[in-house]
């Protein structure tokens, strides 16, 4: 045989606990990346046997048969039968099953082994299984369904050991056998008869289900009562984002003014230190910043997923989805959106129906996604007062951008309604979804997750916002002012050039040349609009004392009138700017066609939006 | 008496007499096999829709939860279950 390092795959239904079972096994030595010519993650790890032989993992995509419904479980099913490409077949399969649901999770099970690779099964969730009131017969079950079955705890690292012994043993027994049958597939309704035929078997008692389950649905599913407790839960957590965040804020903002003193301190006046003060740290830092909102707002998402909370959202989402033509599924990729828009559109792959699928990866830009909180908050930050509505506790800051979130929401179910009876016009959407139990989201699951997400931010961070933040600034440096000209350096400057050029287009919505200036490198990710109004005004205000201990939004509140900062909030709602987002649209729909529609569209509306703020602010004589 | 899954009360377990099989996808009909659900079957409506609709239907099978739309449900006849 060869002497390969192992591939052993996990595979199992959505909902068996296969990840945290992926994550006990392989720790934080994990690798995501895409399937070649799909965009499926391709989650690997490495692990090793109990006598440090290596071994590699990979977590297959969720799926309930080997018959696909989407394009994850295409990849599945073709990893599987060794047919994916620039993927070996694996050398074992592990079957992750959840305990307390054997009847279902059995039939995928069942044509798993059918196959005839070493396999083993993973009992998972034995714990909450029993919680359920459930007693199972592992020995039964294995031989009933003649591969070994090993009882696992993954969030308690429980089996793990027995787990990789079990498979090593299975390996072994194939080598010396010949396998040479594969038996024909057996009907769904046969399958299903055989899964419920061994469940039993293997269940010694059960009591009733899942009734701590059920007792808090009649209250989270409740018409009317559920409905508010998801709209507190979404209000509290974007409360949280701009409340919570305050503090390490400071931190960070005091940590890069810490830096920018050492470095002033340590290099003589010149190029270099006006590239790493105004370019590299004001630009890259006025970004890494907001670093901490991201978190809160990604830690709150990961938990509501987590817990199972997310499909209950999506149940009660599904109601007003229907009516614009989507389906609660959509709900949980738009949520999402509101982290980052990118893993949103890729997650709307478990959305089976094409036309729904399209129109959720159009209107996924609208929900406000975290690039665009840098600019809300500055602005917000700068112009609106920080005062509580009536004596309330609510924020009239965090209620503005509240209104913000409400917009982009609003704006996308119109968009929705009119494209699905346009360009997107099909039969209405179904919605089938399986309902997880609730369970204690695992801080340790959580956590890689959230490390991930934070190592994403900080990658653009340290690539895209840090390559156009230094461009940006050398455009803005040269040519240099002659000495005794009225011209400002900034408008001297050759980016200062190009600016006045699109200063004329966007004037008619109350645009000044700032803003003009700030939305070219905005395009290749909305926060650079933040960084390049910061790396603009530290070039202006030059070696002016007086100018250089000014923040960046008390010299905002000097330049820009209220109903000028109301329509580049207004702006934000809509502009698709953002090259990620466009990358990943031409791939999900393999084109150039609806990433160039979304981009038109969204422009459109991001001139119409700004221009109704700007004009009607002005009317009531905020100009 | 023959009722339709998408009309039964809420929280009474109910057997699955007839899925009417040729009015939906062939996608549609696997998953709902996949669900597990098939003739024969019991099942309990729990929920159903929110504030502003009666869609979709949250439903128990064995010791799963899933949840369909009330157009799928329309499609499948419930009797009561054998006492």
């Amino acid at each position: 045989m060869t002497a390969a390092i192992p591939t052993i795959a996990l595979v199992g239904n959505p909902n068996a606990g296969k990840s945290s079972l992926f994550n006990a096994l392989t720790g934080a030595r994990q690798k995501i990346a895409n399937y070649p010519g799909v965009t499926v993650e391709r989650k690997a790890g490495h692990a090793s046997f109990a006598d440090g032989r290596p071994m590699s993992l990979i977590d297959l995509p969720g799926s309930y048969s080997l018959t696909p419904a989407s394009p994850d479980e295409a990849v599945t099913r073709d990893v599987v039968l060794g047919q994916q490409a620039g993927e070996r077949r694996p050398d074992a399969l592990v079957v992750v099953v959840d305990a307390a649901n054997l009847d279902n999770h059995l039939c995928f099970a069942l044509e798993l082994i059918a196959l005839g690779l070493p396999t083993v099964v993973a009992l998972n969730m034995l714990d909450l299984a029993e919680r359920d009131g459930l007693t199972l017969d592992p020995a039964i079950l294995s031989r009933e369904l003649g591969v070994p079955v090993v009882p696992t705890v993954a969030v308690r690292k429980r089996g793990l050991a027995d787990l990789l012994a079990a498979v090593d043993g299975a390996i072994l027994t194939h080598q010396l056998e010949t396998h040479d049958h594969a038996d024909p597939p057996p009907s769904d309704a046969a399958l299903h008869q055989r899964a419920r035929a061994i469940a039993r078997a293997a269940t010694l008692s059960e009591t009733p289900v899942r009734r701590w389950t059920q007792r808090v649905d009649a209250v989270l599913l409740h018409p009317a009562l559920g409905f508010l407790i998801l709209l507190a839960l979404m209000f509290v957590m974007f409360q949280g984002v701009y409340a919570w965040s305050e503090a390490p804020i400071g931190w960070i903002e005091g940590g890069i003014a810490a830096l920018q003193e050492a470095v002033t301190a340590a290099l003589p006046d010149g190029f270099l230190r006006g590239l790493i003060i105004e370019g590299i740290l004001g630009g890259v830092g006025s970004v890494i910043v907001f670093l901490p909102q991201i978190l809160i707002l990604f830690l709150f998402i990961l938990l509501l997923e987590a817990s199972g909370y997310m499909t209950r959202a999506a149940f009660l989402m599904d109601g007003i989805m229907a009516k614009v033509g989507l389906s609660g599924r959509g709900f949980i990729p738009l949520l999402s959106s509101f982290a980052c828009a990118v893993p949103g559109i890729m997650a709307t792959r478990a959305i089976p129906d094409a036309k729904d699928r399209l129109t959720t990866i159009l209107i996924a830009p609208l929900m406000t996604c975290s690039a665009r909180l840098p600019v809300y908050t500055l602005i917000i930050g700068a112009f609106i007062p920080n005062t509580n509505v009536g004596g309330s506790p609510v924020g009239l800051q965090g209620l503005v951008l509240f209104g913000l979130y409400l917009s982009g929401i609003v704006g996308a179910l119109v968009v929705a309604l009119v494209l699905r009876r346009t360009v997107a016009k099909g039969n209405a959407a179904g919605f089938m979804m399986e309902m997880p139990r609730y369970q204690w989201p695992r801080l340790r699951d959580v956590g890689i997750a959230l490390w991930q997400r934070a190592w994403i931010f900080l990658r653009r961070a340290g690539t895209i916002i840090f390559v156009t933040t230094i461009a940006l600034w050398l455009l803005l440096s040269y040519p240099k002012v002659p000495e005794g000209s009225s011209e400002s350096q900034v408008d001297y400057s050759v980016a200062g050039r190009i600016a006045s050029g699109l200063e004329v287009v966007v004037a008619p919505i109350g645009f000044n040349h700032d803003i003009a200036l700030a939305l070219i490198p905005a395009m290749a990710a909305r926060e650079v609009a933040v960084s390049a109004l910061a790396t603009a005004n530290a070039i202006e205000a030059g070696d002016d004392e007086e100018a250089m201990a000014q923040s960046l939004s008390e010299r905002l509140q000097g330049r820009w009138s209220i109903a000028t900062a109301l329509a580049f909030l207004a702006w934000f709602v809509f502009a698709p700017q953002c090259i990620s987002t466009i990358a990943i649209t031409r791939r999900e729909t393999n084109g150039w066609r609806w990433p160039l529609f979304m981009v038109g569209y969204l422009f459109l509306l991001a001139y119409a939006a700004a221009g109704i703020t700007y004009w009607t602010a002005v009317a009531f004589g905020l100009g | 008496m023959n009722a339709k899954l998408d009309s039964a009360p809420l929280g009474v377990a109910v057997r699955i007499s007839r899925i009417d099989w040729d009015a939906m996808s062939h996608d549609e009909g696997r998953r709902l096999r996949e669900f597990g659900l098939m003739e024969g079957i019991d099942v309990t409506p729990l929920h159903r829709g929110s504030l502003f609709s009666r869609d979709p239907l949250a439903l128990s099978v064995g010791r799963m939860q899933v949840i369909i739309r009330a157009r799928q449900a329309a499609m499948i006849e419930v009797a009561p279950t054998a006492p």
